[in-house]
């Protein structure tokens, strides 16, 4: 249910900083035994810079959304001008703060996944098309913004072109 | 990889493993993993030990919902009682092979239960900062012979000379006080560790502390962090899931 993991993912996210400040952590450490395979789909360097690109556009668009709260709090007046700061996502701007981080989150999210991590997809040849989310974005998406760059990465990743399967 | 695999049986369902506790430890109830579609978690025992796991996901990338899964997970179990985190992304083909990991490692995965227990992980970051830079302009010989070369002869080479010598000089005495914050630190920590190189930071360290030191070591943070803001930004993220003292030996 997306609704329910992305409003535990703030929730999380507040709890214990952000995401982005402990990846390598959650990436390079921890408990390791042998024999167990990691998992490996498209190398875990990639997976690292993947995921790295992803975790930091959306802890921005929550830094963001933090700091937006505070803005409400302390001066009342600038609440009506905030959202246009961040493009008109956040409509109600005295919502909650829990509401407005969670809208945030996720309309943004989906977002950052579908565009920066596109790109760095389509640089190593990784196949993401059904993961829910990046999809609907994808269709909502026009068409111009991804053109120039498919263009550009098919002439220089042309060898990485047929490991698309994954 | 290289080990030519003996002829496949019917592949029985890898897991998904989380980390490590004791046997004993008590299991939040109604709990899932990573995944699309997450599985509920479980456990697998043997000896004094218990894995928890789940059934693998078809497709693991690491997606923020699965780090989130991942952890928030380890930070639940932490409450029970002590939790070796694993790696994110371990699969074990099946959970026969787990049992057995468990016995093999018995020892040391009690010893390493052992040491964190009633512990969590506290990670540092210092980073360069831009604030005074009138301050390194003064004090960087090297900052403010280039400066009057680029107002002398003013142009792109002077002013990309300068300002890698402003980067270079910036990180330095960033790295210079992220030393005297660690230093300082690791005195109120239990113990102290690197954790990998992370771009743009002069340090990255792990602090093993006792949960009830946890106000003490934010509130030595919080004095820090003033009294370096000119040379270092400093970004404490925790309590986290033990990661970087999953071994055994103190």
């Amino acid at each position: 249910m997306p609704t329910g993991t992305y409003t535990e993912e703030v929730v999380c996210i507040q709890r214990t900083g952000t995401l982005y400040d402990c990846l390598e952590l959650i990436l390079d450490r921890g408990m390791v035994i042998d024999v167990f395979i990691r998992v490996s789909l498209v190398g875990i360097e990639i997976l690292k810079i993947d995921a790295r690109i992803v975790v930091a556009s959306v802890d921005t668009y929550l830094r963001f959304a933090e700091a937006c709260n505070r803005v409400d709090l302390e001066f009342d007046r600038s609440s009506t001008t905030v959202p246009e700061l961040l493009g008109g996502v956040a409509g109600g701007g005295g919502s909650p703060a829990g509401r407005m981080a969670t809208g945030l989150g996720k309309k943004k999210a989906k977002k950052a996944v579908a565009g920066v991590g596109e790109k760095v997809k389509r640089a190593v040849g990784a196949d993401d098309e059904e993961e829910e989310g990046e999809r609907e974005e994808r269709e909502s998406r026009p068409r111009r913004r991804t053109a120039p760059t498919r263009r550009r990465s098919a002439s220089a990743s042309e060898p990485s072109e047929p490991s698309e399967e994954d | 990889m290289t080990a030519p695999a003996p002829a496949p049986a019917p592949a029985p369902r890898s897991v998904y493993v989380y980390g490590v506790v004791r046997a004993s430890h008590a299991m939040p109830p109604g709990r899932t993993g990573v995944g699309e579609r997450p599985a509920p978690v479980r456990t697998v025992r043997a000896g004094a030990l218990a894995a928890v796991i789940s059934d693998a996901p078809a497709r693991l990338r690491a997606k923020r919902r699965d780090l989130l899964a991942h952890q928030d997970l380890a930070l639940t179990l932490g409450r029970d009682g002590p939790v070796l985190p694993m790696r994110f992304g371990m699969v074990a083909p099946d959970e026969e092979s787990v049992r057995r990991q468990l016995l093999c490692t018995q020892n040391d995965c009690l010893a390493a239960l052992e040491r964190v227990d009633g512990r969590i992980e506290m990670n540092l970051k210092a980073l360069p900062t831009e604030a005074d830079l009138g301050a390194l302009v003064r004090e960087d010989p090297e900052v403010s012979r280039l400066r009057t070369a680029a107002r002398r002869a003013p142009g792109y080479e002077a002013s990309v000379r300068l300002g890698e010598a402003v980067a270079r000089g910036l990180k330095r005495r960033a790295a210079a006080a992220a030393a005297t914050v660690l230093a300082e630190l690791s005195a109120v920590a239990d113990a102290t560790v690197h954790g990998p190189e992370v771009e743009g930071c002069v340090l990255n360290a792990s602090f093993l502390l006792d949960r009830r030191g946890r106000r003490r070591f934010e509130g030595a943070v919080e004095r820090l962090t003033p009294a370096h803001r000119d040379r270092v930004e400093l970004r404490l993220t925790g309590p986290l899931p033990c990661y970087s003292f999953t071994e055994g030996r103190a």
